[in-house]
């Protein structure tokens, strides 16, 4: 009897994680789909074949959004990796990982309000330069932190024995920390790099509606009420983060407590 | 350490990480006080007693607080009793990668889909019509964009609460909670004692800086709200963007107010979560 209960909740709890996605398939698929209607009339490719129609820009959208995510991913990662290692061997460690948080837990659409003046200066406003580089300010502090519990002493040990052992600073970092970190710079890489791919607010104020990443598209198609399009730009939204959170589930929360 | 490097590192740091923020907070300081901005001409104060006299600000604070309470309550106490109520069988192999797919939906679409379901002309509307229960659209209850926000509670719960359940497991198993709680049962606890006691006394204590910080997030929020929530009073976010993105230049002083309030909120939480405590030994 209770075990029945249990796997009632259960599937229920299933049901629940899965119903967004099928439904976001169901709703892309879909086309005068209205009230009352429970099911829709017409399921087909129609709307997806419109991915490849450039008059939507949708695919030109996934790929614009795959490449600020991308350089957002590499970029901050690699960064966060290398100046990490001065900032958590620094004595005053404790006072620069406080710093560290401040832009990480500001509402980044309120960040970027607040920055866009300067960015308006340097001619970053409305391009994907300055989007790159806006959504580099938010990734870069998640991967300080990230990236804070790795230089700890046995870290610090194996360079020590590289340096007794004759070995350079070149080799210290391919040789020993890059294997070393391996895995964790694949891990900040996909959170940084979903960090960008999610991100609505700050591309909005700084892109100002000339770079169309998918979550800016989602809002245009939101606001003109085209609720296919709506649900086909949520596809593309969530789907390559499935597979990523696919590879690396195993280590998501290894280094969060 | 070479000191060249490591100084070169904390340039680097100091140019990427702490001078955008400060720039920023600088920036909307100055604004907000009327020494910046195409329509002001210099220190005032009007901007501030403005903000406080309105009391816009104050309701929109006070709405994005009690939200934020609300769907952290209410995603961890779900997430707490998730885990300890199933924590065996969301080992298995195909329910601990359908725990993580939460995680791949972004706010935008949460905020999306949650319309698509609530609001009047949706998915649960059309239930209701076909069993019955409402005859016409305009029957269905206000679920989106309503006072109690309970779209936006939804949608945020939908986004937390399985963060917190694969949060919990993780800590359940790393603090090897089992076994204390089978160390606990044979000195004679409970299996409700084992619960209150041990369980979540630890489960919580782990976590509590996560759970702040997820207040946090939610106090700042912005995709969900604007598409889910109502004119006013606005969640912090909303409020702000509007008020600096508005028209009328003249307000726009009173939106970075609100800014640099809401920018203080959030650094003394920070402050308060992540000063190092004299007397507390950190290995490093």
């Amino acid at each position: 009897m209770r075990l029945n209960w249990k796997t009632f909740v259960l599937s229920f709890l299933v049901i629940l994680v899965l119903f967004p996605f099928i439904y976001m398939v169901l709703l892309s698929l879909a086309t005068d789909w209205r009230f009352p209607d429970l099911m829709p009339n017409y399921i087909g490719l129609k709307n997806w074949k419109t991915i490849l129609n450039s008059e939507t820009g949708l695919l030109e959208s996934f790929f614009q959004s795959l490449f600020i995510s991308l350089s957002v991913g590499i970029v901050s990662t690699f960064s966060g990796f290398f100046i990490s290692r001065s900032v958590y061997y620094h004595p005053k460690r404790k006072y620069l990982n406080l710093l560290t948080y401040f832009p990480y837990i500001l509402a980044p659409v309120v960040f970027a309000a607040c920055l866009s003046f300067f960015f308006i200066k340097m001619g970053l406003f409305g391009n994907i330069g300055g989007v790159i580089i806006a959504q580099f300010l938010i990734g870069f502090p998640y991967a300080m932190i990230f990236f804070s519990s790795f230089w700890n002493k046995k870290i610090r040990h194996y360079e020590d024995l590289v340096a007794t052992l004759g070995g350079n600073r070149r080799q210290t970092f391919i040789k020993v920390l890059l294997p070393l970190a391996k895995s964790m710079l694949l891990i900040c890489f996909f959170q940084t790099f979903l960090i960008s791919w999610f991100e609505y607010g700050l591309t909005s104020i700084i892109g100002i509606g000339k770079v169309q990443t998918l979550t800016i598209k989602v809002f245009l198609f939101i606001k003109e009420s085209n609720n296919y399009y709506g649900a086909l730009s949520c596809c593309l939204l969530i789907f390559p983060p499935v597979v990523l959170l696919y590879l690396n589930k195993r280590y998501v929360f290894k280094n969060l407590v | 350490m070479n000191s060249k490097t490591s100084n070169i590192g904390i340039l680097f740091f100091i140019l990427i990480g702490v001078i955008p923020f400060a720039a920023a907070f600088i920036y909307a300081l100055l604004y907000s006080f009327g020494i910046l901005g195409v329509f002001n001409d210099g220190f005032t104060l009007k901007f501030w007693e403005s903000v406080f006299s309105s009391g816009e600000f104050l309701s929109s604070f006070g709405y994005s607080a009690l939200i934020a309470l609300v769907s952290t309550v209410l995603s961890v106490s779900g997430a707490l009793w998730i885990t300890l109520k199933f924590k065996e069988s969301l080992d298995k192999r195909f329910l601990s990668f359908v725990m993580y797919l939460p995680l791949a939906i972004p706010g935008v679409v949460a905020g999306f889909f949650t319309f698509q379901l609530l609001s009047r002309g949706g998915f649960f509307a059309r239930l209701s019509y076909q069993l019955g229960l409402i005859s016409e659209a305009r029957q269905f209850p206000d679920l989106v964009n309503d006072t109690y926000a309970i779209g936006i509670i939804l949608a945020f719960i939908t986004m937390v609460m399985p963060f917190f359940v694969l949060l919990f497991l993780n800590v359940y198993k790393n603090e090897r909670l089992e076994d204390l709680g089978v160390l606990a049962q044979s000195l004679g606890a409970k299996k409700n004692q084992v619960t209150t006691k041990v369980f979540l006394p630890i489960l919580l204590k782990k976590t509590s800086i996560l759970i702040v910080l997820y207040f946090i997030f939610l106090l700042g929020a912005y995709e969900i709200p604007l598409i889910l929530g109502q004119e006013s009073p606005q969640m912090l976010s909303v409020l702000i963007i509007r008020e600096i993105k508005q028209f009328d230049l003249s307000q726009i002083s009173e939106g970075y107010v609100v800014a640099v309030i809401y920018t203080i909120v959030v650094s003394i939480s920070a402050i308060l979560l992540f000063l190092p405590k004299k007397g507390i030994a950190h290995e490093t």
